[in-house]
């Protein structure tokens, strides 16, 4: 590794002076251990992880070999492509109404609050980004089960039960739980980089709220709201204890599908290929996303 | 005025969206009832002494408590040499250097602990702390770089240059000038990488094997019936995680730039 002092020509640190590979040798003691350390237990995993996708399982040991078998074998059968469009649609639909309720909140933290409420509000949202998702999760599951907090209440009222776990509604409640804290901070991060004079000079020639917000404000914040709506996809569409706690796996989502066969055993080739295959559909989503941004931005000027 | 109005109650809304899950795990850690639901039951602290009284529980907060400490250390020090590095030097292969610090949260935590766990089982670190340990400073240097590398952003260029100009060394400029300025940092990056590998449970599950953690722990009560130990340790992860995060966030807050403090 070659490594130049940034910025920073002029004026060389003592040592640097009398002998010139002397420089090379902090950086390398720096940037090795945490570069192997980033080889060794993320990227190598993954590698393997594709590598065992052609590997053939003999009376339940993983043999290394090149078979295209297992590929055909999963995406062939009628669960994974059960799985395939219900985990895909499922993350679309959460992550449209993720946007849709975060953007709203955004703007007002952003645009609408006095800086020290703005701090309070960024300081509260991080909270939930970093404490427990699983019992969140959990909470839901008896806040909303036949017996739970919002029965029980709605049956004090004189009101009718309602079966609230197990479908579309509880299954979206706790995907918002995960996605809304992130999804709106970075909205709101992106909104408070727009301009300010420029949604005030649109507004001094007479925009109404809703143009300056089509016109000015959403083309102004483009790639933010492309990173917020692929982190929203991103989260729904690899989440496993929502589905498997607010629909009990049923259906079952990829990631289920990936646990269920790692846990029965010697499956894990299948696993490998089921988890490859989300891997590419992420990789896709985000390269879209990056290019619709990316090339509107282009067309804009 | 009315806008005003829509909006605040829009933002209360949302507030109570988010809190509801965590208020309920903790105020029904303290209800009498079995099942967690309304009426109230009476405050009684039996699910806390329960969950104490847990052998199972008990090592998993032990390994909680490793795990996570290692962590925080661990990715840390990582963190810092990955942020320095990014902030002073060019070299060949930075680009995927950092791609590879920063992309590993991002991937769905099934896929990460399939793959850490197909490589690790062939180690003996499976089914260890130290294999849960070695996978969550994977995923948790990316959060402690980029806290780090905020902070490298204030320095400015001069004050390690005088420092090189009075004669140190590039490594003395990093441990009496660069490390001190980065302290506030190193104090947030410490945290969050804790609260990040103590509520880390999917990949914790897979390689941990039987040393599980509190969040392993929480999720196989959870596949088991409704335990009301769940809200005993829920109360005490929550509470962690919300003083590790109020640290980290008071941490990294410190200061601005060097130029207002000084």
């Amino acid at each position: 590794m070659t490594a130049r002092l940034e910025k920073t020509q002029a004026i060389t640190p003592a040592g640097g002076r009398t002998r010139a590979g002397n420089r090379a040798v902090l950086p390398l003691v720096l940037g090795l251990p945490v570069a192997l350390w980033q080889l060794a237990f993320f990227v190598l995993p993954v590698i393997f992880l594709i590598v065992i996708t052609f590997w053939k399982v003999r009376s339940f040991r993983l043999e290394p070999a090149f078979d295209l078998g297992n590929w055909e074998k999963v995406l062939t059968s009628t669960p994974f492509q059960r799985a395939l469009v219900y985990t895909t649609e499922v993350a679309a639909i959460a992550s449209l109404l993720c946007m849709l309720i975060a953007f709203p909140a955004a703007h007002a933290i952003a645009l609408g609050l006095s800086e020290t409420a703005r701090r309070r509000w960024i300081a509260f949202l991080i909270i939930p980004v970093f404490s427990s998702y699983i019992l969140k999760v959990y909470a839901w599951q008896v806040v909303l089960s036949p017996g739970g907090v919002v029965n029980v209440s709605l049956a004090a009222l004189g009101l009718p039960q309602v079966d609230l776990l197990g479908g579309a509604l509880s299954l979206n409640i706790g995907l918002l739980t995960l996605t809304l804290p992130v999804v709106t901070l970075i909205l709101t991060f992106a909104l408070m980089g727009v301009d300010r004079s420029l949604l005030e000079a649109a507004r001094n020639l007479g925009a109404s709220g809703g143009q300056v917000l089509m016109q000015v404000t959403l083309p102004a914040i483009r790639s933010g709201v492309g990173l917020a709506a692929v982190t929203a996809f991103l989260m729904s569409f690899g989440d496993y204890a929502s589905p498997v706690f607010l629909t009990g796996s049923n259906p079952p989502t990829l990631s289920i599908l990936i646990v269920d066969t790692v846990k029965s055993g010697s499956q894990w080739p299948r696993a490998s290929v089921i988890g490859v295959s989300m891997l590419v559909i992420l990789a896709l989503a985000f390269v879209t996303v990056q290019f619709l941004t990316q090339r509107r931005a282009g067309g804009a000027r | 005025m009315m806008r005003a109005v829509i909006r605040n109650l829009y933002l209360a809304a949302l507030a109570i969206f988010l809190l509801t899950p965590m208020l309920v795990v903790v105020v029904f850690s303290f209800d009498a009832n079995r099942f967690p639901t309304l009426p109230w039951g009476g405050f009684t602290l039996a699910w806390h002494r329960e969950a104490l009284g847990d052998a199972l529980i008990v090592s998993a907060m032990w390994n909680s408590l490793i795990v996570s400490l290692g962590t925080a250390v661990l990715a840390t020090i990582l963190g810092f040499c990955a942020a320095y590095l990014d902030y002073r030097y060019r070299f060949f292969g930075k680009r995927s250097l950092m791609l590879v610090i920063a992309v590993p949260p991002a991937v769905p935590v099934t896929i990460l602990g399939m793959a850490m766990l197909a490589a690790l089982s062939r180690t003996p670190m499976f089914g260890t702390p130290l294999g849960v340990i070695v996978c969550h400073v994977a995923i948790a240097v990316s959060f402690a770089m980029a806290l780090i590398r905020l902070r490298l952003g204030d320095l400015g260029d001069d004050l390690e240059q005088a420092a090189w100009n009075l004669g140190a060394s590039q490594r003395n400029g990093l441990l009496h000038v660069v490390i001190p300025f980065c302290r506030p940092s190193l104090i947030a990056a410490f945290c969050l990488s804790a609260a990040v590998s103590l509520d880390e449970f999917m990949v914790a599950w897979f390689v941990g094997g039987v040393n599980e953690t509190l969040s392993v722990r929480v999720f196989n009560l959870l596949l088991g019936q409704v335990n009301p130990k769940i809200n005993a340790i829920g109360t005490l992860v929550l509470a962690t995680s919300l003083v590790l995060v109020s640290i980290a966030q008071m941490s990294a807050r410190v200061g601005g730039t060097r130029k207002d403090a000084a």
